[in-house]
């Protein structure tokens, strides 16, 4: 029997969703796989043991048709029960929803926007083009002769997951009720899942990332078409583009590569310190790059808001040219979460401290180093800002926004390590510490 | 006189036309039936109102239909022909996978019946009457079954996924006649907007139903 305490917590919310429920059938039942690595983590011996039963339960978990599941990572957030390896597969785990033959998707749509897709468009394809998280995306042209892309979500998933969160609040109950799994994180994880059901709301977010975007001429980002759209069904602009390896199939030249890498990291500070709305989902699934190196953004369910505020007082820790384990780092740090209305752990001030000097490697912070370009294709940088990401997740009474940003943080590595880019990255940030 | 003229008139016309003409009689009492239905629900509107809706004398109905519950027998009728009549014509659906072919039987049903979905749950609760010629277990319901099962075990027989014979497989259409009977109350109680709980209950249950099919199959 595991002891109780968080980890209690943990198998009775995979047996409740064993138990499964619903009518769109319950996320957590298939978590409930769970359950066996746990025996088997136990008995494997080893690092490399744990880590190849991780991995396989990722794939296990991929291969199962489901509902979007960004559940794992939040609960590999606060699982100090589970290994380290496990989390760190959870933390990329995702799921699809199952797709649609052309008979449930019309009728999805008909459901949605009261008549068949044939009747709205002038061309609609039957059979989807691309994948989305919850759905599948399917090529059409509007009567006024627009190209867009319709994307429709598979029936029932808000459902799902608000009964799924039902399961994990209850199961959680004494772990909340002690401060262990922080409140704060559960109703923003909620509230980021509801936020990814609900097309309306992507709508909006996509609205308010194209203004602020404007600025950026490499950057395109579709505009919705309201008339066919609405909370299930969201028609957009086609974007033409390729995913990433195809865009590398093309064999680009360095320049462009480096010159797309300095792209994405202008991208991203703008959108933190200008915009202050994070794309905070960036898989590089959701860019696609065309022959001029521009960039096109899709997917818009999770976009994070930032407090100008929290901004301003995350500004000074960029480019911090003093030591990490200073009075005035730390107390940069307790300022941040001080505005929250939090105070950070012990754990949580040393782990930050020790991000700092990651930092120093990403961006160096001295003026004379500042037009060296950082090479991204160096896997010890990413894997070693990965890890301490992680470590960063796992401590407790960790703000909201810190999570979202380094998610963000940690796809925009990701990406340009798989460009291989040289970026000067400094540079970048100071332009934008400058204007903020 | 005049009216051996009228009766030799009568017999010089068409019997198509004769024909044609009941027809849009039944298809007018039937159309006058639904909107009262519609309206007033099925108990409480009569053979009176509908027929001076349909603009037909009150004897002339019982012509064509004995009972109310023979009206919606009817309009049964015409569902189960309507539902065939579109699949057979659908080249691309006779085609696809038995999972989707299955769901877009059921869809059509439920797209037919949307429009009388107020009225429809009082009329199988009416159904339930003994004497009803609605009852699963009266003559007519069973003539009308029929069209249906036997529409249903061709699909299973024409489908490479399940036209392997199976222990289940003679009770397939039986089966899944039931099962449609708990995806309709289903959908009639389902509340969610454009009833999109009904859509992933469909699909979900179909699955899953046509595993044990094939599990079954395999296990026979």
């Amino acid at each position: 029997m595991p002891p109780e305490g968080t980890g209690g917590g943990w198998k009775r919310l995979l047996r409740m969703g064993k138990m499964g429920a619903g009518v769109a059938g319950s996320y957590f039942g298939y978590l409930a796989q769970m359950a066996f690595l746990d025996t088997e983590a136990r008995q494997t011996r080893g690092r490399e043991g744990r880590a190849r039963v991780a991995r396989k339960l990722r794939q296990e978990l991929q291969a199962l048709r489901g509902p979007v599941m960004k559940i794992g990572q939040a609960l590999a957030m606060q699982s100090h029960a589970l290994p380290e390896e496990l989390i760190a597969e959870l933390t990329q785990l995702q799921m699809r929803a199952p797709g649609m033959h052309p008979s449930l998707m019309r009728a999805q749509f008909k459901s949605a926007l009261g008549r068949f897709p044939e009747k709205l468009f002038s061309e609609f394809e039957p059979e989807p083009f691309a994948a989305a998280s919850l759905g599948q995306v399917h090529r059409a042209v509007t009567r006024a002769g627009h190209k867009v892309a319709v994307k429709i979500q598979y029936p029932g998933i808000r459902e799902a997951v608000r009964h799924d969160l039902r399961l994990l609040k209850t199961a959680l109950g004494p772990a909340l009720l002690s401060g262990h799994f922080p409140k704060a994180a559960l109703k923003e994880m909620e509230a980021r899942l509801l936020e990814e059901t609900d097309y309306v709301r992507e709508a909006a977010n996509m609205a308010l990332l194209r203004q602020a975007l404007a600025g950026l001429d490499f950057v395109r980002v579709p505009k919705s078409h309201q008339e066919c759209s609405t909370d299930k069904v969201l028609t957009m602009s086609f974007l033409e583009g390729l995913h990433l390896d195809d865009w590398l199939a093309r064999k680009p030249t360095r320049e462009e590569k480096d010159r797309l890498g300095a792209r994405l990291m202008e991208m991203f500070y703008h959108q933190l310190f200008q915009a202050k709305a994070v794309h905070a989902d960036p898989h590089w699934g959701n860019y696609l790059f065309d022959a001029d190196g521009g960039i096109g953004l899709v997917d818009f369910g999770c976009v994070k808001r930032l407090d100008p505020a929290y901004v301003r007082r995350f500004s000074p820790i960029c480019l911090y040219t003093g030591r990490a384990d200073s009075q005035q780092y730390r107390g940069l740090i307790e300022a941040l979460f001080r505005g929250e209305g939090l105070k950070p752990s012990r754990k949580t001030l040393e782990v930050m401290s020790g991000f700092s000097h990651l930092y120093r490697r990403l961006y160096p912070p001295f003026p004379k180093d500042e037009h060296r370009p950082v090479d991204f294709s160096d896997p010890s940088l990413l894997n070693d800002f990965a890890e301490h990401c992680t470590k960063l997740l796992k401590t407790k009474g960790l703000l909201p926004e810190l999570v979202f940003v380094s998610r963000a943080e940690v796809g925009l590595y990701n990406t340009l390590h798989r460009l291989g880019a040289k970026v000067r990255t400094s540079e970048i940030v100071r332009r934008y510490l400058a204007r903020a | 006189m005049s009216m051996l003229r009228i009766r030799k008139n009568n017999l010089h016309r068409a019997p198509g036309r004769r024909q044609k003409n009941k027809e849009r009689t039944r298809e007018a009492i039937l159309q006058a039936a639904l909107d009262l239905f519609g309206k007033k629900g099925f108990a409480r509107a009569t053979t009176k109102e509908i027929a001076r809706r349909a603009g037909v004398a009150e004897g002339t109905i019982f012509n064509y239909f004995r009972t109310k519950d023979d009206i919606a027998l009817h309009f049964f009728r015409r569902e189960v022909a309507h539902v065939i009549a579109s699949f057979e014509r659908d080249a691309r659906l006779r085609r696809a996978p038995i999972e989707e072919k299955l769901f877009a039987v059921i869809q059509k049903q439920l797209e037919y019946l949307t429009p009388y979905r107020g009225f429809l749950g009082e009329i199988l609760f009416q159904a339930l009457r003994p004497a009803s010629s609605l009852h699963p277990l009266s003559l007519e319901s069973q003539r009308l079954n029929l069209d249906y099962l036997e529409f249903i075990r061709r699909i299973f027989e024409t489908s490479p996924e399940t036209s392997r014979a199976s222990m289940l497989g003679a009770l397939a259409p039986q089966v899944f006649l039931i099962y449609y009977l708990g995806v309709l109350l289903f959908w009639l109680h389902d509340d969610s907007p454009g009833q999109e709980a009904t859509l992933a209950f469909l699909d979900r249950s179909l699955k899953i139903g046509l595993s044990v099919l094939r599990g079954a199959a395999h296990a026979a």
